[in-house]
């Protein structure tokens, strides 16, 4: 039987160098594929949604674009006894019955690689094997797909692809068309703390697709950050700061409507654990990047811009303002730790408000940001527990803004986004003063 | 050497084809003729071909190479005579090689005396020999073929004042089927060859007979009849005698011709050959895979005919535009190099003169299933003059030696046919027989060797195909196999080294011996079989069990 990874990782850590991680039998698959022109890597699986399509999708897209390149798919197979076998054959038995006349299809094979694992891998560990892959197969370009993605197209996959290929670019992140009240979290929090910080322009910093070249992907597989948990986990907000920071051509490609999650609906505590505390944890690794600095970057978009819908909604924000009372209140001494005396003051203060006259001031949304990234930093308490304390307040803040933007234009939403970011850029001071000062942390 | 009685001598043939105006002159006039052929066929029988492919060599105008023939029974007087064919024809026989010609009686020129007494007057007895109307509506939407000269498949008369049909050129006029007196007299012209000796025929252009209203006017079941009643004499009157069918379509379609193994012996296989140099480029195998699998089933005394290059250009109509705007770019990005839908080069400058992808494209067409057509001059690698015009730039004189005009013809230079290839890279100082024969690592020695393997194992020409399906894409490999004889060919595409593991478990036990070198290899296990693979490199193992 073939050494799967899970095992050869185990013994690479303490064994072998780092460039030797990939498994034989991957290496095997690599032989036969030799030099490529475009990798895309499928970086994780929804057993909601069979990896079958996803192949299917890229081999079309390889078809109709790119007939004359050569390429390849990288899979990761956790042993699952889910049915992938089954799902892959059964994209192969439609790709051929839809095949037509010779030469409709690609002029080339569709090369496909299969890393074995022994469980389902961790994000990071199966984009650390893509990029070694698509390293050892010197693919000019490369994009990152997620089985579930209800954006993966031929023609989106194919925006993500050809800025790198043929336009130079190293990051090509999506853009998306959402409704004004999809993807919060992003508005409130990723995009405008990332842009303040790094001058990161890039929306999407946790992608569920995305496209990168060759020197870009080489880089990153040389970082020696593969074994941190953050990078495990969520790998992605890493690799868009990290071309970014490192001064990589970056851009934006819309890729139209933002389709509606797939699956069982995430707990807002892992999400924020798994994309807020891989910012924080950027934040730390690349504190030379931002500390002493105020560079921003540039990334033209590509395609129509982003874009807001304002259709009606059903949300229940009574239930998410008694869940930011009760949180607030429950974690007051774990707070206390993790605020600022002013910070927590205000905060204490809008807790005991009304419903209808409660309202999340963008200035202290930001402080209390930034308070979180600085605690992080110091660690003041255990950094988990940290993360996992700002959901309460992420949902006052969540409250505020569906009640503010109720009956909101986009551009009215368009412009709140971008006075938000302002907040963020204008109090950075306060960020770096709280970042480099001495903190007695409490056991 | 006697020729052997087997009237499936086609299936086992090495074919050579050669024009004789290009290939050697003998008497000074600058033109190829058959008595400087006859001198010629030591080297033939030399090089290990057992056929000779004549292109035509009849009375013509020449305004289309000779496919525009203004008598059918004899010879070009630039050429020879009738018995300077005959003594060629006994010559050839007595080392063993046969002789096709062609048989291009879809058209005429319009010099030919039928034509001429044809187009005199609407009442003419020969009136009906070709195919007439007073307009030019008829059989509206059947292609152009020469779509770079012509805009119509119809002409104007002046004489006559009427349109006749044409598929080819305006000068080559359409004999019409439907009148049973053509149908005879193309018999008897096939009868005059057969007498003298010929072994088989090439019919030209053959899908374009008869024409009908409403059909692209190609591949009719009446010109099916014409070709089912021409085979049915000729098995009873002249046993042994091939018929080849020029048809450029898709395996499928060419299928049909050979209906119940009642109608041609053989086809060319057109599209293989476009794909065999895509695969090259790609460097994958997939091309040619694909073009095989879907290549039907004949019947057992049928054959198909295999080739990398021939007089025409290398035609790129059964290919897909995709596909074909992959060739132009990859083979012919100096657009003097197309014409029509193809690409008027020959084999060593596609190559860009690699001796390495030269062999293994040569390796590759000597071990598929078919019977293999080498092009005059490719066993030495010669080029092209792409600045000649028409598809006579792959036309050029046979490089003999580095002598005056190549050692071709002693006319004085200008006074050749067609000037003789003189550029430092392909011209005939640095490319010729004599110097290659002289040393056994040029690419004619390395020519006759590889004839020789072929011609040693019946199983390339009769054995059955399997492809084996390694991982690494840049390596095509496949079993041929005819009873106990079996042969492994792998032939790495890439320009880089690669590593394959085939799964030859079927064979477990077998010893390869690599065919050139005799060489023993270890024997096959139930593992995986690694091989390496340099550059263009292919291996051709017998598989014995010892």
């Amino acid at each position: 039987m073939a050494l799967v990874w899970n095992e050869y990782e185990k013994e690479s850590r303490t064994v072998l160098p780092e460039d030797t991680f990939l498994p034989d039998d991957l290496l095997r698959q690599l032989m036969s594929v030799g030099e490529v022109d475009l990798l895309v890597g499928i970086l994780s699986r929804n057993p909601a949604t069979p990896i079958g399509q996803a192949i299917q999708v890229i081999e079309q897209c390889f078809q109709q674009n790119f007939m004359r390149q050569r390429v390849v798919i990288v899979l990761m197979d956790g042993m699952s006894k889910d049915g992938d076998g089954v799902a892959i054959e059964q994209a192969e038995n439609a790709l051929q019955n839809n095949r037509r006349p010779p030469g409709i299809t690609s002029l080339r094979t569709i090369h496909r690689v299969t890393a074995n694992f022994l469980t389902e891998p961790l994000p990071g560990v199966a984009l650390r094997t893509i990029l070694a892959v698509a390293d050892l197969l010197r693919a000019r370009a490369c994009a990152v797909v997620t089985s579930s993605s209800t954006n993966l197209t031929t023609d989106s996959l194919a925006r993500l692809l050809l800025p790198a290929y043929r336009e130079n670019f190293d990051y090509v992140a999506p853009l998306y068309r959402r409704h004004k009240f999809q993807g919060l979290l992003i508005r409130n929090l990723l995009y405008p703390m990332s842009r303040a910080v790094f001058g990161c322009p890039i929306r999407e910093i946790y992608p569920s697709e995305w496209g990168f070249s060759a020197s870009l992907g080489a880089h990153c597989l040389n970082q020696n950050i593969w074994h941190e948990d953050s990078i495990r986990a969520r790998p992605e907000a890493w690799m868009a700061i990290s071309a970014v920071t490192s001064d990589y051509r970056c851009c934006q490609a819309y890729l139209g409507d933002k389709g509606p999650l797939t699956g069982p609906t995430p707990n807002i505590v892992d999400i924020l654990r798994q994309t807020v505390g891989s910012l924080f944890w950027c934040f730390e690794k690349d504190q030379d990047a931002w500390l002493d600095s105020d560079k921003t970057a540039s990334a033209p978009t590509l395609g129509a811009a982003q874009e807001l819908t304002s259709e009606p909604t059903d949300m229940d924000r009574h239930r998410i303002f008694e869940m930011f009372r009760s949180g607030v209140t429950n974690l007051e001494p774990v707070l206390s730790s993790i605020l600022d005396a002013e910070t927590h003051a205000e905060i204490k203060s809008i807790v005991e408000l009304e419903e209808g006259k409660f309202r999340f001031r963008p200035d202290l949304w930001v402080r209390t940001l930034y308070d979180f990234a600085a605690s992080y930093h110091h660690a003041v308490i255990n950094r988990d527990h940290i993360v996992q304390a700002l959901a309460p307040l992420y949902r006052g803040m969540t409250h505020s803004f569906l009640v503010e933007h109720a009956d909101s234009s986009p551009a009215e939403t368009e412009a709140a986004d971008e006075m938000l970011c302002s907040e963020f850029e204008l109090q950075k001071p306060y960020l770096r003063e709280r970042w480099k000062a001495k903190v007695e942390v409490k056991s | 050497m006697a020729l052997q009685a087997d009237n499936l001598w086609y299936k086992d043939a090495v074919i050579y084809q050669l024009h004789v105006r290009t290939f050697c002159d003998s008497n000074g006039d600058g033109i190829g003729d058959f008595q400087g052929l006859t001198q010629r066929l030591d080297y033939l029988q030399d090089l290990g071909i057992t056929a000779i492919w004549l292109l035509p060599f009849y009375p013509s105008p020449l305004r289309d190479d000779g496919y525009d023939i203004a008598d059918y029974t004899s010879v070009h007087s630039s050429y020879g005579t009738l018995e300077d064919f005959q003594v060629f024809l006994t010559e050839a026989h007595k080392r063993g090689i046969r002789v096709i010609v062609e048989l291009v009686v879809n058209h005429t020129s319009d010099q030919h005396p039928w034509f001429k007494e044809s187009r005199s007057s609407r009442d003419n007895p020969k009136r009906d020999w070709y195919v007439w109307s007073d307009t030019d509506t008829k059989y509206q939407g059947v292609p152009i073929v020469f779509v770079d000269t012509e805009t119509s498949n119809w002409a104007w008369d002046p004489i006559s004042k009427s349109y006749y049909w044409h598929r080819f050129f305006s000068h080559q006029p359409d004999l019409n089927f439907d009148n049973p007196e053509v149908f005879e007299t193309v018999w008897e012209v096939v009868k005059f060859w057969l007498n003298l000796g010929v072994d088989g025929f090439r019919l030209d252009a053959v899908a374009f007979l008869v024409e009908r209203e409403g059909t692209l006017c190609e591949n009719l079941p009446e010109t099916h009849g014409i070709i089912k009643e021409i085979r049915k004499r000729v098995d009873v009157a002249y046993p042994g005698t091939m018929l080849l069918a020029e048809a450029n379509q898709w395996p499928a379609d060419v299928r049909a011709y050979f209906a119940d193994g009642d109608e041609f012996h053989a086809a060319f296989h057109f599209p293989l050959m476009p794909r065999m140099f895509m695969g090259l480029k790609l460097e994958d195998r997939k091309p040619i895979v694909e073009i095989l699998e879907q290549t039907p089933d004949i019947p057992k005394n049928c054959q198909w005919f295999i080739f990398l290059r021939n007089h025409d250009e290398l035609t790129l109509e059964m290919v897909t535009e995709i596909e074909r705007d992959y060739m132009y770019d990859e083979y012919a990005m100096d657009k003097t190099m197309r014409i029509n839908r193809g690409i008027r080069r020959r084999l060593a400058p596609l190559m860009n003169n690699d001796r390495r992808r030269v062999e293994l494209m040569h390796g590759m067409l000597m071990s598929m299933p078919g019977t293999p057509i080498v092009y005059y001059g490719d066993e030495i690698g010669m080029g092209d003059n792409i600045y000649l015009g028409d598809r006579n730039g792959v036309r050029t004189p046979m490089q003999w030696s580095s002598t005056l005009n190549a050692g071709f013809s002693s006319a004085d230079p200008e006074r050749l046919y067609a000037p003789v290839i003189s550029n430092p890279i392909y011209g005939y100082q640095a490319v010729n027989v004599y110097a290659q024969e002289r040393s056994e690592h040029s690419l004619l020695s390395w020519m006759k060797s590889l004839i020789r393997v072929r011609n040693g194992f019946r199983v390339f020409s009769r054995g059955s195909m399997q492809f084996l399906t390694p991982g690494n894409h840049r390596v095509l490999a496949y079993i041929r196999r005819l009873g106990e004889e079996i042969v492994l060919v792998v032939n790495n595409l890439s320009s880089s080294a690669q590593a394959v593991e085939l799964d030859v478990q079927e064979y477990k036990g077998y010893v390869p011996i690599e065919m050139f070198g005799r060489s023993l290899f270890p024997r096959f296990g139930t593992a995986p079989y690694l091989l390496t693979l340099g550059p263009y490199q292919f291996y051709w193992f017998q598989l014995r069990r010892i």
